[in-house]
């Protein structure tokens, strides 16, 4: 297994090269981070060029790439327009740990990334955990009360909320508990934000202003882990070891949760395991919604403004999640089912 | 049997009870707060007023000089100040200058060129350092220094000199008579005594702390903290030299929602929100805000590429742009789409009634009077397919703007619209960082691709200053930056622009506007859709507070909060 996981991490060198290579390019083309510049108006003729110099973007696209990989202190560069190349560059790249500086605020892009990272795994692992354990209730329950009742009626509330859009869920949610509630005299909760400045950054304030956020994500996501883990409950209950599990007396529990669960769990791991790198991606609509500081709404404030540093920061760090976590998910395969092997 | 199915019905339960508990439980703690974790703050009294705006986007910076941004311009009326600000009516008052310079004063020379401050002798910085001529003259410098990536280094870079002869006296010497003064410079002041030292060792001030957290401040509040993504902080300025704010703590939050804007005001949790939708104003009314509308020089227009060798060639006629102008309905589009509360503007100097003198009127909304016009132009559906066309072009005309919802919608009235009159317009919908992409970036709209452009603008208000349709500002390879993205030269026009922003002499200079306004109005080279002011939603416990189209919270020290 120790070779299994080096040679897989090895593969993935070559592999997250050309996948930044990708992005770079196509990032390149999201538009002119230097053409929002001048504010409500465009930017001055005089500003952008100066801007454009500075700022290294009027340098030829692949050794824009070179000096985002390796840094440019190793050469010098016209800073001041004079046409003499004198200033040398301050930049270590990105395989030196130098991800650059944020063309907008001018901040170091992993200090940008630093700064909302820890909310949005607040917010994303919270959802993850609600939608598992919420999931995992349900889809049981499905499968062991196939088409009761109540069944149906889970079914049919879960697909309902599947088709809608989680921006009418968010903002319905905000509305009823947060706006008419208040107004009603009810308990309500907040409407924005992942803590009342006021009050402070504490962990009640932090777990008050979860709750609508990890409804609405939860609420949709519901349905289709639940049926997932419904169907393979089903198919695994059927089978022939269950049967011989019962046929021993072994109690109910025992059969569904470790007999059954366990290798009914196999394709949820599989889509666990890629919905998790994308969890540092964050949740850009409900984060758009409930104000929520998070790398979903970093990224869509950036890529609003072309701000290629930290777009091309943010999607390395999903890119190198992506590549570790279907490691982790292989490693966590052969740990449920040992039948599976990876080495000769 | 017992555990069966109860067990999952307990989980189910306890899951719905928990959510209800810890919803009551946090109303509770709400009304017995008590912060588990101290902030920076200081601890308040009980009484303490606090304040809190939202804003739709989060500043980029908070340093003059190094930001266009309008959420950041509106700080700098809470911890810095402009040597003069402009009030609710845009009218400029002195802050820390005696009085604003005029040839009359003597502040201003006979030639234009040299412009001679006299600064109040009581302005200190929050650390209780003055502020003096030095702070000026740095801040110039630091405009000017190519080591710093600062946003504009316009109009500093039009100086040639800033010099003080005491510490209260600052001149300014530009190489050529340059009237847009009083609009353009010196908004915000860094503060020398602080970033000069880090200049001299680093030769830069780029890195300075300063420039993301600016704590020392000579505004009525001071910087306190800023979270990314979530919130800012300031507070009351205790050395502040100036009238003591009331208010005692300000926290502007970033909400980039517009609905989650809405549901915040409604719910109480904001005093102020900015931006905000036309459509949203009547249910903000409703909740018991008060909505103030400011107007800031811009308006939403709707500009004509006039050019021989890459224009359309029915744009040449004045004919064809007229009857443009009268085929759609704007009063209707302002009305239905916008709630009827801009209005439609005639002159690009609506906002400023003294440039705008005699006051333009908008050509009618005049279906017949369109079609008329065309045919006089010779512009007839030949071909019986709807579309106008003359010598085998067919009066198709690409029409830009970037993706905002309501430009949307105004495209596709427009649209049908001109379609009636026998006008086929093609809609292009492009983001923003696409549509203003430069000519050397291949942008569509500086490439000279669209037949009418959109967007909202406005002279360099509240200076009527313009320079988009200068003949020298047509892009072009050996000029990329160019910003006369119509490709209009017209000589008249171009002398007329280039004139008046040498004109120091207001009287001579309003003059020269006046022929500038006939001459757009004449050749309609332009087309106003609606007026785009600030909008504001202010809490009814937030009085005091206006607001400037220019510096937005001029008078923010005396904003106050009533029960």
């Amino acid at each position: 297994m120790g070779r299994y996981i080096l040679k897989r991490l090895l593969q993935g060198i070559p592999l997250l090269f050309f996948i930044s290579l990708i992005l770079f390019v196509l990032m390149m083309n999201t538009g002119d981070p230097v053409a929002t510049m001048g504010g409500r108006r465009v930017t001055r003729s005089g500003d952008y060029e100066r801007l454009r110099r500075q700022l290294g973007l009027d340098k030829p696209i692949y050794l824009q790439y070179i000096y985002w990989l390796v840094g440019n202190d190793w050469t010098k560069t016209d800073v001041d327009g004079d046409g003499i190349v004198e200033t040398p560059g301050t930049r270590r790249g990105v395989l030196r740990g130098d991800f650059g500086i944020s063309l907008l605020n001018r901040k170091p892009v992993l200090e940008v990334i630093g700064e909302r990272l820890p909310n949005t795994l607040i917010l994303m692992v919270a959802s993850e955990v609600v939608i598992i354990v919420g999931a995992l209730l349900v889809g049981i329950y499905s499968a062991l009360r196939q088409y009761s009742l109540l069944d149906n009626i889970i079914t049919a509330l879960l697909f309902i909320f599947y088709s809608m859009p989680i921006f009418f869920i968010a903002l319905i949610s905000m509305y009823i508990f947060a706006v008419l509630f208040k107004r009603w005299g009810l308990p309500y909760l907040p409407t924005v934000g992942m803590f009342d400045p006021q009050v402070g950054e504490t962990t009640a304030q932090i777990l008050w202003h979860l709750v609508l956020p990890v409804l609405s994500i939860s609420l949709i996501s519901f349905a289709a882990y639940s049926r997932y883990i419904r169907s393979t409950m089903l198919e695994v209950m059927s089978q022939d070891y269950i049967r011989t599990a019962r046929a021993k007396g072994l109690p109910k529990r025992e059969v569904i949760f470790i007999h059954a669960l366990k290798n009914a769990s196999l394709p949820i791991v599989t889509v666990v395991g890629l919905d998790l790198p994308l969890l540092l991606g964050g949740a850009v609509v409900t984060e758009r919604i409930f104000a929520w500081p998070g790398m979903g709404r970093l990224f869509l404030d950036h890529i609003d403004r072309a701000d290629l540093p930290v777009i091309m920061g943010i999607l390395m760090l999903v890119a190198v999640a992506v590549v570790v976590f279907q490691i982790i998910t292989d490693i966590v395969y052969a740990w449920l089912d040992p039948r599976i092997r990876y080495e000769k | 049997m017992y555990h069966k199915g109860n067990l999952y019905r307990v989980f189910c339960v306890l899951i719905i009870l928990g959510m209800i508990i810890s919803a009551c439980a946090q109303a509770a703690t709400e009304v017995d707060v008590v912060p588990e974790k101290a902030t920076a703050a200081p601890t308040a009294p009980p009484e303490k007023k606090v304040a809190t705006l939202i804003y739709t986007q989060e500043f980029d910076s908070l340093a003059p000089l190094y930001t266009s941004m309008w959420f950041s311009w509106t700080t700098w009326q809470m911890n810095n100040h402009w040597a003069w600000e402009f009030d609710e009516k845009n009218e400029p008052f002195p802050r820390l200058v005696t009085e604003i310079p005029s040839v009359e004063n003597g502040g201003i020379s006979e030639d234009g060129t040299t412009i001679t401050m006299k600064l109040r002798d009581d302005i200190k910085w929050s650390d209780n350092t003055p502020l003096t001529a030095d702070d000026f003259i740095f801040t110039w410098e630091m405009a000017v220094s190519p080591a710093n990536l600062v946003a504009t280094t316009y109009p500093y870079d039009m100086i040639e000199s800033v010099t003080a002869p005491d510490p209260q006296t600052v001149v300014v010497k530009f190489y050529e008579p340059f009237a847009p003064w009083l609009a353009n410079l010196w908004h915000g002041i860094l503060p020398a005594h602080i970033l000069r030292p880090i200049f001299e060792a680093e030769g830069t001030i780029d890195n300075a702390e300063w420039l993301r957290s600016p704590t020392v401040g000579c505004g009525p509040y001071n910087f306190v903290e800023w979270e990314s993504g979530s919130y800012a902080r300031y507070v009351r300025n205790e050395n502040y030299w100036g009238t003591p704010a009331k208010i005692d703590e300000i926290f502007i939050r970033f909400v980039p929602d517009d609905a989650s804007q809405v549901a915040a005001l409604k719910a109480g949790d904001a005093d102020l929100g900015t931006f905000i939708a036309y459509s949203d104003v009547p249910g903000l009314k409703e909740a018991g805000l008060n909505i103030v509308v400011e107007p800031n020089g811009y308006s939403e227009w709707m500009f004509f590429l006039v050019n021989e060798e890459i224009g359309h060639p029915a744009l040449l006629d004045v004919r064809v742009r007229k009857a443009v102008a009268m085929a759609i309905d704007r009063e209707g589009i302002v009305r239905d789409l916008l709630g009827g509360i801009p209005k439609v503007p005639a002159s690009f100097w609506d906002a400023l009634p003294f440039y705008n003198d005699p006051p333009l009127t908008n050509y009618p909304y005049d279906p017949e009077g369109a079609k008329d016009l065309l045919d006089e132009a010779g512009w007839i559906d030949a071909d019986g397919d709807g579309v106008r066309d003359k010598d085998g072009v067919a009066l198709e005309l690409e029409h830009a703007t970037t993706i905002r919802e309501i430009r949307q919608d105004a495209q596709a009235v427009m649209q049908q619209q001109l379609g009636e009159v026998g006008i086929k317009l093609n809609v292009n919908p492009v983001d923003d960082t696409l549509y203003f992409a430069s000519y050397a970036d291949n942008g569509p709209a500086a490439r000279g691709e669209y037949d009418i452009q959109e967007w909202s603008d406005g002279p360099l208000f509240p200076d009527p200053d313009i320079y988009y349709w200068l003949c020298s500002e047509i892009p072009s390879d050996e000029y990329p930056t160019g910003e006369n993205w119509f490709y209009i030269c017209d000589e008249e026009l171009d002398a007329l622009i280039q004139l008046q922003s040498t004109q120091v002499n207001v009287t001579e200079r309003k003059e020269t506007f006046t022929k500038i306004n006939q001459l757009f109005y004449d050749q309609v080279y332009i087309i106003g859709l609606w007026q785009d002011p600030d909008v504001y939603a202010v809490g009814s416990h937030l009085v005091n507070a206006k607001f400037s189209g220019v510096t937005m919270f001029f008078n923010i020290a005396e904003w106050d909060l009533v029960p």
